[in-house]
């Protein structure tokens, strides 16, 4: 495999810059127990402030890509490089600190249902050691970001699924990560409700995090019109700047191959997100 | 708030949500502690009524005042000459005295005796016979011997009491191995539920950054607060049993002695303590070794 894409906006400067490299992975190979290979030769970088979408069919390894890059998993061979670090041959003990680096979103929320939106959010950041100053500053501001100033006081359990999801992203959010990794985060939600989602993925996004998301959501891939990435059978099948689900944009560094049939969009035109999250692309409101 | 304060703080809401398998543990903890500590206890005061005969030694001869150093040592290599004797120790009439102290410590009485004039305490040879069963004979010829105020030796009760005083020592430490196994085994037992019903917890705390110590230590402080609490209530009762045996059982026979030194009680009873936060640590720390929502 040659080398990794360029993005759109490294290639509008003309040169690859290292210094702004925020994931790099180097011919990695995950095989999982019972020889299960979920990930195989990969090579990928993602630079800093990019928004790249991982998108293919269950089992092509779309999960297991985000788990290594925040070092939940070490690769079976390869390399992978996180925010600097080379986090392939870290020792487990420094991984919390890396993870400080790194905000994460579920499909399934994993909120905590004795505390309430503001001890959720504060939680991540109590059990990094901040102080309850700086807590009492940062929970409001990230909780208006999400637009959920108004419901601190109540529990997940009396929240719909959009604002749980909002929820875990003001946690993922509230320390500042460098890259938000989100598997899935659309998974359990309704279109209309996949707008917000993602309008504050992108707002996240123009702070200068760099964003990997995991999703089938073709309705939202095709609107945003980022980079996107797509694995098919653990491998790299397409990799393009301003990409579409299916597969049709400019192809960088790699040939265009589409063998993801079944999953190509089919209502481009008549799904609300779509139309929403277009609408949401040309607001530069951040 | 600091770190530890924030880790006692969880380590409480952990003993709170899983109360009964928590007085489970405690409860397991102070019995075996418990039988432990009073088997120590027991031990000691054995130890203490047969302080005369520790070393081996089974027969005493009292020396006269009169009788000069350089005759005691010539006295000591006569004995030690003697064909039934292995050893033969000189005891100074300062170290009898403090013998004596120890020995007389609950009968107020002559303790008071020796106190008002320490000297009537007297110096003494003490034997170490070859076999213990040929005491008679040493007994004999040192009553004959020039110097000799008075022959004790140790009578059947004492060789009684001095193989109950190494059963109790085997006991104690067979006590303390097995019963402070299944202590740890229920405090080990209670930190794996604490950490099962923490779970969702601790997985967001590892995606956050957490350090493993911040995730641990609530843990392990809620073991050794397990330990803790057992052990003092061990401690408790053993003191407690130990002041009520001696106001009870005033009319014991003069050459029994349940007054062992406070100073030993308290020793003991903190060892006890730091036994019992000792366990609670291996505990729960065996706990974090092999739970599968700790592994990074």
């Amino acid at each position: 495999m040659s080398g990794p894409s360029v993005t759109s906006r490294a290639a509008a400067g003309g040169v690859k810059q290292r210094g702004f490299l925020m994931l790099r992975l180097e011919n990695v190979t995950k095989v999982y127990d019972g020889g299960i290979v979920a990930v195989k030769d990969v090579n990928l970088d993602i630079n800093k402030g990019e928004f790249v979408f991982l998108v293919g069919p269950s089992g092509s390894g779309k999960s297991t890509l985000i788990r290594l890059m925040m070092r939940e998993e070490v690769p079976t061979n390869g390399d992978i490089w996180i925010a600097g670090k080379h986090a392939s041959t870290m020792s487990p003990w420094k991984v919390p600190q890396l993870r400080r680096s790194i905000g994460t979103v579920f499909q399934d929320f994993k909120l905590l249902p004795n505390k309430t939106i503001f001890e959720n959010v504060a939680f991540a950041m109590e059990v990094t050691g901040k102080s309850r100053s700086s807590i009492n500053t940062q929970v409001p501001q990230v909780l208006k970001l999400v637009g959920l100033s108004a419901l601190a006081e109540r529990y997940p359990r009396s929240l719909s699924g959009g604002e749980q999801q909002r929820v875990s992203m003001a946690r993922a959010f509230v320390n500042r990560p460098l890259i938000l990794l989100a598997d899935e985060p659309t998974g359990n939600l309704d279109p209309a409700t996949s707008v917000g989602i993602m309008r504050i993925l992108d707002r996240i996004n123009r702070t200068g995090t760099t964003v990997v998301m995991a999703t089938h959501d073709h309705a939202i891939v095709d609107a945003m019109r980022r980079r996107v990435v797509q694995l098919d059978r653990g491998r790299i099948a397409r990799d393009e700047s301003r990409g579409v689900y299916g597969g049709s944009g400019t192809i960088e560094g790699e040939p265009a191959v589409t063998t993801d049939t079944e999953m190509t969009a089919e209502d481009e035109t008549t799904n609300p997100a779509t139309a929403e999250l277009e609408a949401a692309g040309d607001r530069e409101d951040v | 708030m600091t770190r530890f304060a924030y880790s006692l703080r969880e380590a409480f809401t952990n003993i709170s949500r899983n109360g009964l398998v928590v007085l489970g543990a405690v409860l397991a903890v102070f019995v075996s502690l418990t039988l432990t500590f009073g088997t120590l206890v027991l031990g000691e005061i054995v130890k203490v009524n047969t302080l005369q005969w520790s070393e081996d030694v089974r027969v005493s001869v009292y020396l006269r005042d009169d009788v000069s150093p350089s005759g005691i040592n010539d006295l000591q290599a006569e004995m030690e000459a003697w064909e039934e004797v292995d050893e033969v120790f000189f005891l100074s009439k300062a170290a009898s005295l403090d013998e004596a102290r120890i020995l007389l410590a609950n009968r107020p009485a002559a303790l008071r005796v020796i106190e008002e004039d320490p000297s009537i305490v007297p110096a003494s040879l003490r034997i170490k016979p070859v076999d213990a069963a040929d005491y008679q004979t040493i007994v004999t010829r040192a009553e004959a011997m020039p110097g000799t105020l008075r022959v004790e030796s140790a009578g059947e009760v004492i060789d009684g009491m001095i193989s109950l005083r190494d059963g109790l020592q085997i006991m104690s430490l067979f006590l303390a191995v097995a019963l402070g196994a299944a202590a740890v085994a229920l405090i080990a037992n209670t930190i794996h539920m604490a950490i099962y019903s923490r779970r969702e917890e601790i997985e967001i705390m590892n995606l956050v950054g957490a350090s493993n110590w911040f995730v641990r230590t609530p843990f392990l402080l809620e073991g050794a607060i397990e330990g803790f609490i057992g052990a003092g209530l061990a401690v408790a009762v053993v003191v407690a049993g130990m002041r009520l045996a001696r106001r009870q059982l005033t009319d014991l026979p003069d050459w029994i002695n349940i007054g062992i030194q406070s100073d030993y009680l308290y020793r003991a009873g903190a060892l006890v303590l730091l036994f019992g936060v000792v366990a609670g640590l291996v505990g729960s720390g065996l706990s974090l070794a092999v739970h599968k929502y700790l592994k990074t």
